[in-house]
């Protein structure tokens, strides 16, 4: 386990340079120039030029690379071409959304999922399973931007019960507005997602109401719910964890879109905006940042399903299911 | 980033309006909204432009005029509804006879936020800057006929200009004079104006206060905070659910519907200057030929068009120049819609089965829009356009830097901006040497009058010229919550006063 | 996944833990039964997507008006000139619902095809590599995985400007990934059984144990997946030009035609309803298909394997 441990751990670190350097590489070799988001229709060739000196694009590859290297080494994310503020506290202030954002998106849709798609397997032959096996086919087929247009539409403009969109300009200082804001991207985000949680619960489910030793230990007088209990539970959740993890991450970087149906001044929106502007210290920046996120998820849900099922003790990657 | 962001030109509305505003309201009360508003009240705005930093001679674009011009920085002038100069921070100022040198004496009594008591010295530095190395200010080339500052004592200033500019102190009112001591002014500020910063939240809003200190009369409410939105929709939705009090400007008038004939909002249709262009390369085939340009002209229904996009708002113009302009004449009969007569331009110019062009289009609206409807409008005398969707950086690299293109979608949006006709290297190519030497002279008038007159020329001739389409001039639409009043109308898109906005209940 | 759907592969495939499939005497009864309910999936699905792919196939040769003709009145409410009204250019809704229908089915194809292409090759190349370089491979299609579509959309937009090319490489570049990595977890299942360990020993080459062994095994799965990835990709696809990132105007994917529709949601709803109905049909009718497929696929190739 501790060589496990180790090897795993030393795999995030090297993962982690070897994608920041190719990311590095690949944006200088965008077309674009980062220059053209400081100056303006009217700008003359000098001011272009000057533009250029001033966030050190005109300097040679080999120079702004090193640089780079050097700032990251001494924990430094680099500096905005476009605002010149750090680039750190910056990602941190939109985590303060996007964390919150997808963590409660997360739960909710697990707490949605868990339920509904044990349900859908175990009550598969009534009606009702039948009925959550179908919205679970919409969920899955709904535009999380359409979704959210929508939810707007009815709760926000009809209603009126929620704003539509933005965050409080204090943040969490303003605990109530923030968590009113909340409200709607989270549900937006919940459902789609809890949609397609549902049929991974639900076929996990039915490969252990199916399986052998679940029949078994019912045979030898166990009650159904103490075999779900002892048996099924621990060997549906391996392969659900995983997706989990997966799902996860994804949300975590995922969320531009949600971000922006709703307004909300997360990372996402960060992100598209450095892109927009071919800000690349912000790119690289939000991308380190994302990057740690996802291997450390993947990390912690490989560690999860160990610890569950010892069986995978043996293994070294995470990912096979 | 948004082309959009070089509205250093200003339609000063909001100066004059507020004014008379003030004035009666320290009287016995302007009308019921703003007789008993609340002085301790947060104005919500709802804007598209968050700035990029905090500093106009650094790239900080559009948003950061929006937000702090005339709010947080004054200048030594500013301009009124009207388009003239109004003195600030300058309480006078003196032409030499020969109109090289300007003696400026400034206010007394002003204070920056951070407490120093404005001098010679803060003008001096201010201009500096933005005449500096470093400097993105779009107003520096204007003020490159600076030649010295001097500053005799601490409220006189004596400019001296290598020739005659006639916009000299138009053109100052685009200096914000700052505190020469100030640091960190891409996310801080030192202004004298009736609001500081209170905090900018990047992504999200910028708020300011009231500053206790002003010079003038203080700020009618406490609080102003700018919500910043990444699209006109969520930005509808914002005022729809009262989480912003006004938008400054509305770029959807489609969602117009919504606020019309509702007695908690108010639209105000003000003056634009800013005007979308269907930019030809006058210097690529087959828009040498004055004939096409003009066929191409002819062939586009811009009524049509701005009834497409606008639904109503807006207004057909025939040159670059927009009404506000002193040099303003309506030209709009100058190659009007006409399909017949273009086909027939063509047919001249030995295009008389047209001709394939490729058109460069921005991808944030109304660009696509006026695109799709402009391809449809020149399929039916024989051009067949592909258009060809390209990011702002794109165009700004391509198109305003390369002149790698054939024709191309571009809105602009600062006034007076027709003299860029005079400009060869500019990214149209529109190279006439009359034009050129009328626009150098006008800069060098000696009046007003003068200058009018030479620039009426120059509008004529590259309206005739077909130099480039001018579809329509944007309306100016503001929507506000009823509970406001004394918000600017005009103010374009990039300069929204504040100070006089009051609040009731 | 939020953003751009793509996790969601099918969870019934990949869900199974090697060894549990194996059905018993007394279910095949209801395998039967079911099989038989699952053929009506399967036909289900088929008329749903087939309604669209049929929208897009008449678009090619019949539309009620041309896609560029603006002479309608700007955002006329549907009736008997414009079946579902217009937009705001006078442009008849309907007839950009058709076009935009062919926008999205090229997008699931193209997306797919690309897709598979790289996915196939990648994991069949992950499944026979060893140690470090397995590990990696591994690794790295995690990472990719994990990183949102929209994201190496916007990149790849960055470089080649929005097209419905831009989009559909970005869509099935991030889509291999999910394709390679399940091809790399089926493939190593076949290799580990006993039969191809004999093959191996009875001097069978490696590429003939890949046509004649694995291949044939892991089809019907990865012919299932592609079928979901492909409901995928048309969602990817709409989030795109919802963004601005996808097919540029004047053609009309429905993504944008929804994004252009959100203004006036309140006042002429059609527009914002019409497109996201289409699209919705059309992911719900390839996921039936793709259940279907499952249902009449595997349980053949369950019978072959045991």
């Amino acid at each position: 386990m501790t060589r496990y441990l180790l090897r795993r751990l030393a795999f995030l670190v090297v993962s982690l340079v070897l994608a920041s350097v190719v990311l590095f590489l690949l944006l200088r070799m965008l077309p674009g120039d980062p220059a053209n988001a400081l100056t303006s229709v009217g700008a003359s060739p000098e001011q272009i030029a000057a533009a250029r000196h001033s966030i050190g694009s005109d300097k040679p590859l080999p120079e702004q690379f090193t640089h780079w290297i050097g700032q990251l080494a001494s924990g430094d994310l680099g500096t905005s071409f476009v605002s010149s503020l750090p680039v750190g506290p910056e990602v941190l202030a939109r985590l303060n959304v996007t964390v919150p954002l997808t963590l409660a998106a997360f739960v909710l849709a697990v707490v949605i999922a868990v339920p509904a798609g044990f349900a859908a397997a175990y009550k598969r032959h009534t009606w009702y399973g039948a009925l959550l096996s179908g919205i679970s086919q919409l969920g899955i087929a709904v535009p999380v931007f359409w979704l959210g247009m929508i939810l707007i539409a009815v709760f926000a403009l009809n209603a009126g019960w929620l704003p539509a969109g933005g965050f409080p300009p204090d943040g969490w200082a303003q605990p109530a507005e923030a968590v009113r804001s909340l409200i709607l991207p989270v549900v937006t985000i919940a459902l789609v997602m809890s949609a397609s949680l549902i049929r991974y619960v639900r076929s996990a489910t039915l490969d252990v109401l199916d399986s052998d030793y679940l029949r078994t230990a019912r045979a030898l007088g166990s009650s159904f719910s103490g075999a779900m209990w002892r048996h099924g539970l621990r060997n549906a959740s391996v392969p659900v964890i995983s997706v989990l993890g997966m799902e996860l991450a994804s949300t975590l970087l995922g969320a531009v879109v949600v971000e922006s149906v709703y307004a909300l001044p997360g990372l996402g929106s960060f992100l598209a905006t450095g892109i927009s502007q071919h800000d690349y210290p912000v790119i690289q920046g939000v991308l380190f940042v994302s990057t740690l996120a996802v291997l450390v998820i993947g990390f912690a849900a490989d560690l999860v399903q160990r610890i569950i099922d010892p069986r995978l003790r043996d293994r070294l990657s995470g990912g096979a299911r | 980033m948004s082309i959009k962001k070089t509205s250093v030109f200003s339609v000063a509305t909001a100066a004059a309006l507020a004014v008379t505003l003030t004035a009666c309201g320290g009287g016995t009360g302007a009308g019921s909204a703003s007789g008993a508003y609340d002085k301790n009240a947060t104005v919500n705005i709802g804007s598209l432009y968050e700035p990029q930093n905090l500093d106009n001679t650094a790239g900080g674009g559009q948003g950061v005029t929006e937000a702090l011009n005339g709010n947080v920085y004054e200048g030594l002038f500013r301009l009124t509804d009207d388009g003239k100069v109004e003195k600030l921070l300058a309480q006078d100022y003196k032409v030499s006879d020969d109109g090289l040198t300007y003696t400026f004496t400034l206010r007394d009594g002003v204070k920056f936020h951070s407490g120093k008591t404005l001098t010679s010295a803060d003008v001096k530095y201010s201009l500096e800057k933005v005449l500096g190395k470093d400097s993105q200010s779009a107003r520096k080339s204007n003020l490159e006929v600076v030649k010295d500052i001097a500053t005799p004592d601490a409220r006189t200033v004596k400019v001296t200009l290598s020739k005659k500019s006639i916009s000299f102190v138009y053109n100052l009112s685009y200096v914000w004079i700052i505190n020469s001591q100030a640091k960190n002014l891409k996310s801080t500020e030192d202004g004298t104006g009736p609001y500081k910063l209170n905090k900018w939240t990047r992504g999200s809003a910028l708020s300011l206060d009231r500053f206790a200190g002003y010079w003038g009369h203080a700020a009618a409410s406490k609080q102003v905070v700018f919500h910043y939105y990444k699209d006109a929709t969520a930005l509808n939705n914002a005022l729809l659910t009262n989480a912003v009090d006004v938008v400054t400007s509305e770029q959807s008038p489609d969602a117009l519907a919504q606020f019309k004939n509702n007695q908690n909002y108010k639209i105000t249709d003000g003056n634009s200057t800013t005007k979308l262009l269907l930019a030809f390369n006058d210097k690529a085939k087959p828009f040498t030929d004055v004939r096409v340009r003009q066929a191409v002209s002819a062939a586009i229904d811009d009524k049509k068009l701005l009834e497409s996009v606008w639904g109503g708002y807006g207004k057909l113009i025939g040159s670059m120049v927009p009404p506000t302009d002193p040099w303003y004449e309506d030209l709009t009969k100058v190659n009007a819609y006409d399909p017949a007569k273009a086909k027939q331009l063509l047919a001249e110019a030995g295009y008389k089965n047209g001709f394939d062009i490729t058109l460069d289009t921005p991808n944030y609206d109304p660009h696509p829009t006026a695109a799709t409807f402009i391809k449809s409008q020149l399929a039916k005398v024989g051009i067949t356009v592909k258009i060809n969707t390209i990011t702002p950086d794109e165009w700004y690299t391509k198109v305003y830097q390369n002149h790698d293109f054939t024709a191309t979608l571009q809105e602009h949006v600062n006034d007076r901006d027709l003299v860029w006709y005079g400009n060869p290297d500019f990214y149209w190519g529109y190279d006439n040497k009359q034009v050129q030497q009328w626009v150098a002279q006008s800069e060098e008038a000696s009046t007003a009058a003068g200058q009018t007159a030479l620039l009426k020329k120059v509008n004529r001739k590259t309206a005739e010229d077909a130099a480039s389409d001018w579809l329509y001039l944007y309306p100016q639409i503001v929507v506000a919550s009823s509970k406001l009043s004394g918000y600017p109308h005009n103010g374009l898109n990039s300069q929204f006063f504040a100070y006089d906005i009051k609040k009731t209940g | 996944m939020t953003g751009v759907q793509k996790t969601g592969q099918a969870p019934e495939e990949t869900g199974r833990t090697p060894g549990t499939s194996s059905a018993t005497p007394a279910k095949s009864v209801e395998s039967a039964k079911q099989g038989a309910r699952r053929s009506y999936t399967l036909i289900a699905g088929c008329v749903l997507a087939g309604l669209i792919v049929l929208l897009a196939a008449v678009s090619f040769v019949w539309l009620p008006y041309a896609p560029d003709d603006t002479s309608g009145t700007r955002l006329a409410a549907p009736g008997a000139g414009h079946l579902l009204g217009t937009d705001k250019l006078g442009r008849d809704l309907f007839t950009q619902l058709m076009t935009g229908s062919r926008i999205a089915v090229e997008a699931g194809l193209g997306s797919v095809l690309t897709a598979a292409l790289i996915g196939v090759s990648l994991g069949v190349l992950s499944a026979f590599a060893l140690g470090w370089l397995d590990d990696t491979l591994a690794a790295f299609l995690d990472i990719l995985i994990a990183f949102p579509t929209l994201l190496l959309a916007m990149l790849i937009v960055a470089a080649r400007s929005a097209t419905l090319g831009s989009a559909v490489l970005a869509i099935g570049l991030a889509q291999s990934a999910v394709v390679a990595r399940l091809v790399r977890i089926l493939v190593k299942r076949v290799l580990a059984q006993d039969y191809i360990t004999a093959a191996r020993t009875s001097g069978t080459s490696w590429p003939r144990v890949v046509a004649g062994h694995v291949l044939p095994n892991i089809w019907p799965t990865l012919v299932v997946n592609l079928a979901l990835q492909f409901g995928l990709a048309v969602l990817a696809e709409a989030s795109l030009s919802y963004l601005g990132l996808g097919a540029p105007p004047p053609n009309a994917s429905w993504g944008r035609m929804l994004q252009e529709a959100q203004a006036t949601f309140t006042t002429a709803p059609a527009g914002a309803l019409a497109p996201g109905v289409l699209l919705v049909l059309l992911v719900i009718g390839v996921n039936l298909i793709a259940d279907g497929l499952r249902d009449t696929l595997d349980p053949t190739a369950r019978r072959r394997r045991a």
